[in-house]
């Protein structure tokens, strides 16, 4: 033991130092502790142990459901790979993204369905879609060359949403010279009966085969990803993505990477998108649109920009989890869970834990006894609210008859508080804890439960707020750095 | 027999109204030191832009080796052997010390994305011999940017590495010509002291033929061959550091007119 180990951390001694001879105190929390725990793996059991968790999905009794889950998950994370060079790596702002997507699935259709009578061989016909869907990516990165940041993504915005109105509208396309109209994508009603993928005499039927191709796909590109980030190209699009002009001046011909990963990007997506097409043996409009490039960028974000795991865990959390909260028991638990967790990981001291949660369950039984006292018409338990949950709250939580008026005023109430709070002194913050806790609970359960839909989104929205303003690098990024 | 590695010939810069450099014309020999001052504004770093390729002259041209590099682009003239730091430090920041190093070499190695793909004997050579080079160009700054350090993202680092750093990444690739814009600017006298011997060993050990842009005397002092004095663009004299120091016209340019005549 060295003599600065006594007096811990010397003047001088940054992070790394400390790091690097193993002088940074051990982990506090359990969730860090687990997270060492992890990191401290061999890598081929750290990657080895999720795929085969994967791998087993289809046998341990799932159902078509949860397979079907399973390859939109894939496909996503195929996508979010795909965009990751573009922008995690190369800093390239691209909001057109999911028009590949879209091209690469509608491609497919045209090629392989009744729509022109045309039935091409799967191979012959991906290598088609691919190569056409790299080269409109190589099309909208020509842009690129001179336009960066804020212009670069209005300009790709503007491609995806031409390719959204394009295919929505050209159900009656008019060549130039013709006075018949086409019906080229079957506009809002998109494209039906679409082959499936037939490879060497193997059709992709079932959900099963679907599955078992994207998870190979995944492996493969994620294989490719992890080469790719240290290699030569990787390094030249990750210092593009720093510092454009000194990239430049250090032999990366700049244009050329950055066209080169909008193609690849593009050819990933329209991969994807085929088997998409595929999978629904029809292509849809809707599919297509901003909705999905936002869900994309959020599960970049969330996981962690340029970290590989980092975006296969965002793309886990972004697809399953909304499938999750289209069950009330479950978004009830998680709802719940997350307000507990949150609380309890940004207060640190034992007695605001108690007084916030002791004072949360006071009030409840208090405003229940005063609501029946002023016998305002309710429901009993057991007509709202069934599983695990239901003798915890159902006894707690005042259900009023009349659950929309209710619920809405303590909506804007809770609003008003949580805005109210944002400006508070600290002290007189834990005094109201108690009230916004229940208030929160108490709108979650009366109004917020009775539209599961919209319920969804607020959740995951709020999970992401919570989310990014605890973590801005993302879960498993690591935090970029700006010297001023 | 000395061999001239950079020259230009009567090269102009305008922008809009401003002329930034008039008919500049000046060479540098093969292992020659040579500093460039003046005034701010005299055009100091746009002589370093348009021999890079950030800006295209008006008129005259650059010759490499006798190979006219006028109107390449950055990246081409780096590969053609001329690279460059920056005034105000422009590393990649979130990437490691090796990573930035290693990121410089992309254009001395052919590796393509199938072979980093399947890994092929060309991909892993180039790996090899960049990890070679990356230790070489960091071994000429001492142990200061080795062990752990090389897995430290440049960020985590002290102002006077990262301009180490950066003249190591200048380094890497591969140029015979360096191009250092202010390499002492924010250092303390000790790290100025020891920027000024890097200079010295750059070309002694390594035979880079160096051009340097620097406001601090001690350096200038310490590591020319030859000295150039810039104002408005226009060369106003040429020669040793001891010549120029007093000579009437630099001192006019620092200081106003008159100056001279007082001292």
């Amino acid at each position: 033991m060295s003599e600065q180990d006594q007096v811990g951390r010397g003047i001088g001694t940054d992070d790394w130092v400390a790091q690097h001879e193993d002088r940074v105190g051990a982990p506090q929390t359990g969730m860090a502790r687990l997270a060492q725990q992890w990191t401290r793996l061999p890598a081929l059991a750290r990657w080895g142990i999720p795929l085969v968790i994967f791998l087993s999905v289809p046998f341990i009794g799932s159902s078509d459901y949860i397979l079907r889950i399973g390859v939109n998950l894939g496909l996503f994370v195929l996508l979010a790979l795909g965009l990751n060079l573009v922008v995690g790596y190369s800093g390239l702002l691209d909001l057109g993204f999911v028009a590949f997507y879209g091209f690469g699935a509608y491609a497919y259709a045209m090629l392989s369905s009744e729509q022109f009578g045309v039935h091409l061989n799967s191979l012959v016909a991906l290598v088609i879609v691919i190569s056409t869907t790299a080269s409109f990516g190589f099309i909208l990165g020509l842009p690129s060359r001179r336009l960066t940041g804020d212009y670069l993504a209005i300009a790709t915005l503007f491609f995806g949403q031409m390719f959204a109105v394009f295919v929505v509208s050209s159900d009656e396309f008019q060549l130039p010279g013709m006075s018949d109209t086409v019906d080229l994508t079957g506009g809002a009603n998109g494209i039906t009966q679409v082959d499936q993928i037939s490879v060497l005499g193997f059709t992709f039927e079932t959900n099963l085969s679907y599955y078992l191709l994207v998870v190979a796909l995944v492996v493969f590109f994620t294989v490719a990803t992890k080469r790719i980030h240290f290699s030569r190209h990787g390094l030249a699009w990750r210092s593009l993505g720093e510092d454009a002009v000194a990239a430049q001046h250090m032999t990366i011909p700049t244009v050329r990477l950055k066209l080169l990963a909008f193609t690849i990007g593009a050819g990933v997506a329209g991969l994807a998108g085929a088997i998409f097409a595929s999978v629904q043996q029809g292509v849809y409009p809707s599919e297509f649109m901003l909705p999905l490039l936002i869900t994309i960028y959020a599960a970049l974000i969330l996981g962690g920009l340029g970290s590989i795991p980092g975006i296969l865990l965002g793309a886990f959390i972004m697809v399953v989890l909304p499938e999750v909260l289209r069950f009330p028991d479950y978004s009830n638990g998680i709802f719940l869970a997350v307000l507990v967790i949150s609380v309890v990981a940004t207060v640190k001291s034992w007695k605001v834990l108690v007084w916030a949660f002791g004072g949360m369950v006071v009030i409840g039984f208090l405003v229940n006894g005063v609501l029946l006292a002023m016998q305002v018409p309710y429901l009993a338990a057991k007509e709202w609210i069934t599983g695990p949950l239901a003798p915890v709250l159902g006894s707690w939580v005042f259900m009023p008859e009349n659950r929309v008026l209710f619920g809405n005023i303590a909506f804007v109430a809770l609003v008003g508080l949580a805005a109210w709070m944002s400006i508070m002194s600290r002290r007189s913050r834990i005094i109201v804890l108690p009230l916004a806790l229940w208030l929160a609970i108490w709108t979650w359960e009366v109004r917020l439960l009775l539209e599961p839909s919209v319920t969804r989104q607020l959740l995951i929205g709020a999970l992401l707020i919570v989310l990014m303003a605890s973590r801005p690098q993302g879960l498993l990024g690591k935090p970029r750095v700006e010297v001023l | 027999m000395t061999t001239t590695a950079l020259e230009l010939t009567s090269v102009t810069k305008t922008f809009g109204g401003l002329v930034s450099l008039d008919a500049l014309s000046l060479s540098v020999n093969e292992r020659e030191v040579l500093s460039v001052i003046g005034p701010n504004g005299a055009g100091k770093t746009t002589f370093f832009n348009i021999i890079t390729g950030v800006y295209q002259p008006d008129s005259g041209d650059v010759l490499l080796y006798g190979t006219s590099i006028t109107g390449m682009t950055p990246d081409r003239v780096a590969r053609m052997g001329v690279a460059r730091t920056f005034q105000n430090v422009r590393l990649f920041l979130n990437l490691t010390v090796r990573e930035n190093i290693t990121a410089a070499m992309y254009g001395r190695t052919k590796s393509n994305l199938l072979d980093t793909l399947f890994g092929t004997p060309r991909a892993r050579r180039e790996r090899r011999e960049n990890e070679d080079r990356m230790l070489d160009a960091l071994s000429f700054f001492g142990t200061r940017l080795q062990g752990y350090r090389l897995d430290q993202p440049a960020y985590s680092l002290s102002y006077a590495n990262r301009r180490r750093l950066e003249i190591a990444r200048a380094m890497a690739t591969g140029a015979r010509v360096l191009l250092l814009d202010e390499p002492a600017a924010g250092m303390n006298p000790a790290e100025t002291h020891e920027i000024t011997e890097i200079i010295g060993r750059l070309r002694s050990e390594r035979d880079y033929t160096i051009v340097v842009i620097e406001h601090d005397m001690h350096v200038v002092e310490g590591v020319s061959d030859r000295v150039i004095a810039l104002d408005h663009g226009v060369k106003i004299a040429e020669g040793s550091f001891d010549s120029l120091a007093t000579d009437p016209s630099v001192i006019e340019a620092y200081l106003g007119r008159g100056s001279a005549a007082k001292k």
